[in-house]
């Protein structure tokens, strides 16, 4: 307080010693500042919160209810949207298509992440470690849609880096983009390399935290190599690997970018995702009710996976 | 004077913080008029606010027009907005959402993809101004070909005027053509003249080389295809009416019998036995390694690969021509021929347009930027180079053509004349779902054996039954 020297409760005066302040009861303009101030603070925050989070998602649960196309008045129309979306054979293949996504493609980019980030803690020299991990870390700063296009080029079956290199080998051209197979792959591929950075700093974060003299002490009890990582690294890692995928799996729900410029959701329905399907309804087929009964779905699951990964993880997650 | 320190750092911190507030407040006083929104073109003043697809450059690039245009109407200012998009979808999302915001433009320029969106949704008809406009109109009409201006009737009723517009026809590089021994295609080469060609190009180039390059998508995909074998994937129909712009405007037209108040895409047509035998063939072409699995995306990245010699033939309308001259191409070194005959030799076209909105504030002025636009002056300003096909026939002539091939440049309007049933992309307000019941098929279809082919089109099927049924 500003007024530390000048009150009364203070000894501040005197040199080289610091303020006593007696408890005292608080005016009453202080109990209110100290009531009302946190919420001063908060208050930004909040209000970005409710305008551009909450009020959305409670519009959106609305939309769901409607049937709207932007131009003309709503139209209630109950659970209709639901039962519709329910029944839509591509809406059913998106859904598919996201879980599938999500578990190979989680499993790799964690999978990835963490024997990366144990490699370039363990093996490299400190200059290593630092250019590894910013150049691990890069994708996850570039556009997805700049990325994604750019990968296009290189996979085209025709004309692409990939399919070049292969040919020096021998391999005949694949077509990457243009088979369900294929552009699944390439999908998951580009995904994942963009992504793993952030799973790999948070892993090199947990592994700097793991006491090295717990290293020891495996060792000294006749523990090497993979048997450390398994009952030490892995272990002290596990509150890192819950955060870590707990993430990943919302993000890889969520995805969008990748399949909508690469594919375009094809060849078939083969690499559309719910993220895609909402886009479609609401900004192409003007059907703001199906999108949002749509995402309300999507939320739904994503709640119910994140809560059941919590739940698990009173079993499987150790902390120190 | 330890004894002041703290005083002195609540001070300095209490300045800091005050500094940093003064700071944000100077900030935002600053840049207070892009906080307003008042450069979002039809806020803030009466401008008429006109969206174009484009870029910056584009937007900038219309100036001269606008310069144009406030000589005859200084009274009416201006203000056009590129919106940069991957495709008209794409652009039309973006529309829509301005829509949705509340900020719609008053006009936009609207290809054959979203005319019946717009018609049934959004624009207001042109009739009322080009009733009273007649006299005006005259020549405009009579310099553009009728089957472009029926793309745009709706119901009776004409939303836009043709500007530019394109036809799939059949570009070709005339080294490959000349290293497989072949002359120039014959005007009325069949699709089995094609796959000849197509052979023979082939077997005198490396393995590195394609035949045919073919994108999935609305226009120059499948579906020359199939109008030249006289089917589509949509059952096309006509709406009655039109009859005031027919007899006023194109009463002496040989084809006027042909014309009608717009088309209609009202059901789904992909069990036709004649899709299945169209895609067929491009299956045949695809298994035999004569033309690729068509992917997703526009025809852009296909330049430079053909500019290199690295594919044969592609079709294309008259907007890659600048493109071809850019990448280096000389006006011996590509041709253009009319598509291949099949049952038909009916091609596809796309045209664009300015649409006034049903929300404009000023609907006056906003159809004195549309006449505008359609007179030969501005469309000279606005068409330099050979970047697309001027919509008015006299402009597509040795002129716009010269230095930049190809040397067949009349076949862009011939497409027109000679094949006066020529038609417009199939697009029904609901263009948005039936493009993506399309393109998610089209791959399947040709990429694998004859059951995939029949899954993917009764996949089709069901997707356009679906979409149609909505609700645009």
């Amino acid at each position: 307080m500003s007024t530390a020297t000048s009150t009364p409760t203070g000894t501040g005066s005197e040199p080289g010693r610091k303020p006593i302040h007696k408890h005292t009861q608080p005016s009453k303009r202080g109990r209110m500042q100290q009531r009302w101030l946190p919420w001063a603070f908060l208050a930004p925050t909040i209000v970005g919160m409710g305008i551009f989070t909450l009020l959305p998602i409670i519009a959106s649960i609305a939309l769901a209810f409607f049937r709207w196309d932007i131009i003309s008045a709503p139209t209630f129309v109950g659970f209709d949207n639901f039962a519709e979306v329910v029944q839509d054979p591509t809406v059913r293949v998106s859904f598919i298509n996201t879980i599938v996504f999500v578990i190979v493609a989680v499993a790799l980019q964690l999978g990835l992440a963490l024997g990366l980030a144990i490699m370039v803690q363990e093996k490299l020299p400190a200059w290593l470690r630092v250019f590894f991990r910013s150049a691990f870390f890069f994708p996850l700063i570039l556009s997805a849609a700049s990325v994604s296009i750019f990968m296009r080029y290189l996979f085209n079956e025709q004309f692409g880096v990939v399919n070049w290199l292969l040919s020096i080998v021998g391999i005949p051209a694949v077509p990457w983009l243009t088979t369900p197979t294929g552009s699944a792959a390439v999908v998951i591929l580009v995904y994942v390399w963009q992504n793993f950075g952030f799973s790999f700093l948070l892993f090199i974060g947990g592994l700097a935290s793991i006491p090295v003299e717990t290293y020891e002490a495996a060792s000294i009890d006749g523990a090497t190599g993979w048997r450390k990582h398994w009952f030490v690294t892995l272990p002290l890692l596990s509150p890192t690997t819950l955060v870590a995928s707990v993430m990943a799996i919302i993000n890889a729900l969520q995805v969008f970018d990748q399949p909508y410029v690469l594919t375009r959701g094809g060849p078939g329905d083969s690499t559309r995702t719910a993220v895609m399907v909402i886009f479609e309804s609401a900004f192409q087929r003007l059907e703001f009710g199906q999108a949002s009964a749509i995402g309300v779905i999507l939320t739904l699951i994503i709640m119910a996976i994140t809560a059941a990964q919590f739940r698990l993880s009173k079993r499987f997650v150790f902390y120190q | 004077m330890s004894g002041t320190n703290g005083a002195l750092r609540e001070f300095t911190r209490r300045s800091a913080l005050t500094a940093l507030g003064a700071g944000i407040v100077g900030v935002t006083a600053a840049s207070w008029p892009r906080l307003t929104g008042a450069d979002i073109p039809g806020r803030g003043d009466n401008s008429l606010s006109i969206a174009i697809m484009g870029t910056a450059a584009d937007a900038a690039a219309r100036q001269k027009v606008i310069d144009a245009f406030a000589k005859v109407h200084p009274e009416i200012k201006v203000k056009v907005q590129a919106i940069q998009a991957v495709d008209w979808k794409d652009f039309f999302t973006k529309i829509l959402t301005m829509v949705a915001a509340g900020t719609p433009p008053d006009v936009v320029y609207v290809a054959t993809e979203g005319a019946q969106l717009f018609a049934e949704k959004l624009a207001h008809p042109l009739d009322e101004f080009l009733r009273r406009d007649a006299d005006h109109m005259k020549e405009y009409f009579a310099d553009v070909h009728p089957s472009l201006v029926e793309a745009f009737m709706y119901k009776g009723s004409l939303f836009q005027l043709p500007i530019d517009w394109n036809a799939a026809n059949m570009y070709y590089n005339t080294a490959s053509l000349r290293s497989a021994g072949l002359e120039r295609p014959s005007d009325n080469w069949t699709h089995t003249d094609f796959r000849s060609t197509l052979a023979a190009m082939k077997k005198a180039k490396p393995a590195d080389f394609t035949p045919y390059y073919w994108t999935n998508r609305l226009f120059g995909g499948v579906v020359p295809w199939l109008y030249a074998n006289d089917t589509s994937f949509l059952k096309e129909t006509k709406s009655p009416g039109g009859e005031w712009l027919w007899d006023g405007f194109y009463a002496n037209d040989p084809t006027r019998s042909l014309r009608s108040g717009g088309y209609q895409w009202l059901e789904p047509n992909a069990d036709d036995p004649r899709v299945f035998e169209s895609f067929d063939y491009l299956r045949g072409l695809v298994k035999d390694g004569l033309g690729v699995r068509p992917e997703e995306g526009g025809g852009s990245a296909l330049i430079g690969l053909f500019a290199s010699n690295r594919i044969g033939t592609t079709p294309a309308g008259g907007y890659w021509v600048q493109g071809l001259h850019e990448a280096g191409m000389t006006e011996s070194d590509f041709d253009v021929q009319f598509f291949p005959k099949w049952r038909t030799q009916r091609h596809q076209f796309g045209t664009a347009g300015y649409a006034i909105m049903r929300t404009a504030k000023d609907k006056d002025a906003a159809w004195e930027w549309v006449k505008f636009s359609s007179s030969r002056e501005a469309m000279q300003i606005v068409f330099p180079t050979p970047n697309t096909t001027p919509a008015r026939r006299s402009m597509v002539n040795e002129q716009l053509y010269a230095g930049t091939g190809p040397r067949n440049w009349k076949v862009f309007y011939d497409t027109l004349d000679r094949f006066p049933t020529t038609g417009p992309i199939p697009a029904p307000p609901q263009q948005a779902a039936v493009e993506t019941a399309l393109m998610k098929n089209v791959s399947l279809a040709v990429s694998g054996d004859e059951r995939q082919l029949k899954d993917a089109l009764s996949s089709m099927q069901r997707d356009l039954e679906l979409a149609l049924r909505r609700q645009p």
